[in-house]
């Protein structure tokens, strides 16, 4: 691989994407767009949600757990009997129920204790941080655990709990779907340059078609770090929405969000030939990923579908950046995102190293 | 780089005596028995040349004739299905990338990235070979100095043409494909081009051109093939093609009612008589000869030309005699 064509080939597809302006700032529109209503819609004051607590097991542990639950502004937090908190679940007065099963303290002991979540399926929008709240407070319970000895600075460290906004849960859905939109246009790149004759153009020059694709690799990697690098920062600045965990792993998984979307692209314009086909399969396919992948709300998808989500790139990516904006996890708690986003690049790439051609 | 060819005169035996080529007898390119099949379609059949260093070598035909198909398998863009071809020394089938750092390939379409910068494009192109010329000089001598920073989709329609065509110098070939450089272009910018093509045969390059255009093939080539339906019908200097004809001058003509070929065949000084579309090419060695009389013969019957024209014998009547057909449609 020659170094000078692979530089000059970064620089002057970054170049073109920067001038391409409709086609990098249509996403991070839709991006900042859906923050900012979203974000003053359900701000935590307006929605803070009623969350039913039982305690079955009544003891030292369990009592800790509920303690951490009643230190939250977002959450107005009941108490009371199994059936009745059930009931009210059911009657939509109660956004989740979270039962504090008999035997908890034992496993917490073996460090394989259960709670069990009910929520309330029918509220889309709120299932996001009803749940993602539930799973900071957890979180927070767990990461108590390790140092169980000191008793007072497990105190403080509840009052610390983030909650979970729904903003916070909605700024790591924006960056997977512009991650997703943005990559994806490689397909439609390609089958431009092939209708032009670029690609033709290009295969009669020395040019590797490795080189070709590991430059464009760089510059929508480029190019996505930009954007997302705004979106985190319009969500950091307007909405105080903190990133929990490291940035070197949130930048690992944006870039290997980019190789997975990326991948996606290639097989498209592997498969199709035309710019207005490549155009509407990039609309059929990511207008389902962004729903089934969980960029707005999560959805409790029936078990048929389950495969099918498990298989979207964008749910990963998804994930892997609320665990690590939301819930401040690494590489510890995402690698099995990681490993799919990872096998998803590599089958794009094997793909698109096998059927390419520059005409 | 650039030096002129020796522009000493000697028969090479080669071609057709009279050739004005550079003498020199290296062989750049040989093609041999190169043939290419889309399906029941052969699109190239059996083809084989050869192109000696520093000459401009045109292959003149009609769309569909297989020019660009022929060109595509010599650039390593198409894999024939059978047949062989030599560049510089080279087996350009075997070392598809070593041939392809030497040359310089102009192709049909423009293909050029419309949101980059004349200057950006070249640089682009540039980066792709080891050996490269400077671009300073390269966007003077295709008169885009000004337009360096347009954005190429600003450009005007030769002006994009140029900057193509300089893609292709940009590594400083040896061999320069140009496929069907001027079309679509004006007549003056059709001009303008001729020189820019013989300012390459200056400076030594050799240079391959296909073209539909017989004016072209004429004013610019030392040698010319003949191409039609995927194989080579006639090559040799434009000069000897005509010449070949056994005709100076062609008489194109049409009469109110029909006459008989046979009767015009007969005529003092025709060599062929073609008909296509009610007119009548007669192309004759006698010119006033053959002119008088067919006026007589049309006299004598009450039936004379309703349109004559007189001219030279072209590239264009060598087709035609070849073909029963012309070139463009």
């Amino acid at each position: 691989m020659s170094r000078r064509a692979f530089l000059q080939l970064v620089v002057a597809q970054a170049t073109l994407l920067r001038r391409n302006t409709s086609f990098w700032l249509a996403s991070i529109f839709t991006a900042v767009i859906s923050m900012a209503v979203f974000g003053w819609l359900f701000n935590p004051e307006s929605q803070a949600f009623d969350l039913a607590l039982v305690d079955l097991d009544r003891s030292e542990a369990s009592r800790s757990l509920v303690e951490a639950f009643s230190g939250l502004d977002s959450v107005e937090l009941h108490r009371g009997d199994l059936d009745d908190e059930m009931d009210a679940l059911n009657d939509g007065q109660r956004s989740a129920l979270v039962v504090v099963p008999l035997g908890f303290a034992e496993g917490v002991a073996r460090a394989d204790a259960e709670i069990e979540v009910h929520y309330d399926n029918s509220d889309l929008v709120q299932i996001g941080y009803v749940t993602s709240t539930v799973e900071a407070v957890v979180n927070a319970f767990n990461e108590r655990l390790a140092g169980r000895r000191d008793a007072v600075r497990t105190r403080s460290q509840a009052v610390d709990t983030k909650d979970v906004r729904f903003v916070d849960f909605l700024t790591p859905g924006m960056m997977g779907m512009t991650v997703m939109w943005v990559n994806l246009g490689v397909g439609f790149m390609l089958v431009t340059w092939r209708e032009q004759g670029i690609l033709r153009r290009l295969g009669v020059t020395p040019l590797r078609p490795g080189t070709l694709i590991a430059s464009q690799a760089v510059s929508f990697a480029m190019v996505s770090l930009t954007q997302v690098t705004i979106i985190l920062a319009m969500g950091g600045v307007v909405f105080n929405v903190d990133v929990a965990g490291s940035y070197i792993w949130l930048a690992v998984t944006v870039l290997l969000g980019v190789a997975a979307m990326l991948s996606v692209g290639y097989i498209i314009a592997s498969v199709l030939r035309t710019v207005t086909s490549v155009n509407a399969a990039v609309n059929l396919i990511a207008f389902p990923m962004i729903f089934l992948g969980g960029s707005y709300f999560p959805l409790n998808t029936p078990p048929a579908l389950t495969p099918l989500v498990n298989a979207i790139p964008l749910t990963h990516l998804n994930e892997a950046l609320r665990e690590v904006i939301n819930q401040g996890d690494g590489p510890g708690e995402v690698w099995v995102r990681w490993a799919v986003l990872a096998g998803w690049a590599l089958a794009g790439y094997l793909i698109s190293m096998r059927f390419f051609r520059w005409q | 780089m650039s030096s002129a060819p020796a522009e000493t005169s000697a028969d090479t035996g080669a071609t057709a005596a009279g050739s004005d080529r550079p003498a020199t007898l290296d062989t750049v390119l040989e093609v041999h028995g190169l043939t290419k099949q889309y399906g029941r379609l052969t699109a190239v059949d059996g083809v084989s040349f050869a192109v000696f260093a520093g000459e401009t070598f045109g292959i003149l035909g009609p769309n569909g004739a297989g020019k660009t198909t022929c060109l595509e398998m010599i650039e390593g863009l198409r894999v024939p299905d059978s047949g062989s071809i030599r560049l510089m020394g080279i087996d350009a089938l075997a070392e598809r990338r070593r041939v392809q750092e030497m040359i310089g390939v102009q192709l049909q379409s423009q293909a050029l990235w419309l949101e980059l910068t004349a200057e950006e494009t070249l640089k682009t192109f540039q980066s792709l070979f080891r050996r490269r010329v400077r671009i300073d000089p390269l966007l003077e001598r295709f008169s885009l100095t000004d337009k360096r920073r347009a954005l190429v989709k600003h450009l005007s329609g030769g002006q994009k043409q140029r900057l193509s065509v300089a893609t292709a110098l940009v590594n400083d070939p040896q061999v320069v494909f140009l496929d069907e450089p001027t079309t679509g272009l004006d007549p003056q910018a059709r001009h303008s081009f001729w020189d820019l093509i013989r300012e390459m045969r200056q400076e030594g390059k050799t240079v391959i051109v296909t073209t539909h255009y017989m004016e072209e093939a004429e004013a610019l080539c030392d040698r010319v093939a003949i191409m039609d339906l995927g194989r080579i019908i006639s090559l040799d200097t434009p000069r000897a093609l005509v010449d070949g004809l056994g005709s100076g001058s062609a008489i194109e003509c049409e009469f109110a009612a029909a006459v008989d070929d046979h009767v015009l065949s007969a005529l003092p000084g025709v060599r062929d008589v073609r008909r296509e579309d009610g007119a009548l090419l007669i192309f004759t060695i006698d010119v006033s000869a053959t002119l008088d009389s067919l006026i007589k013969l049309g006299g004598g019957t009450g039936n004379l030309p309703k349109r004559l024209n007189v001219r030279s014998s072209t590239l264009e009547d060598v087709f035609i005699s070849l073909t029963g057909r012309r070139l463009r449609d």
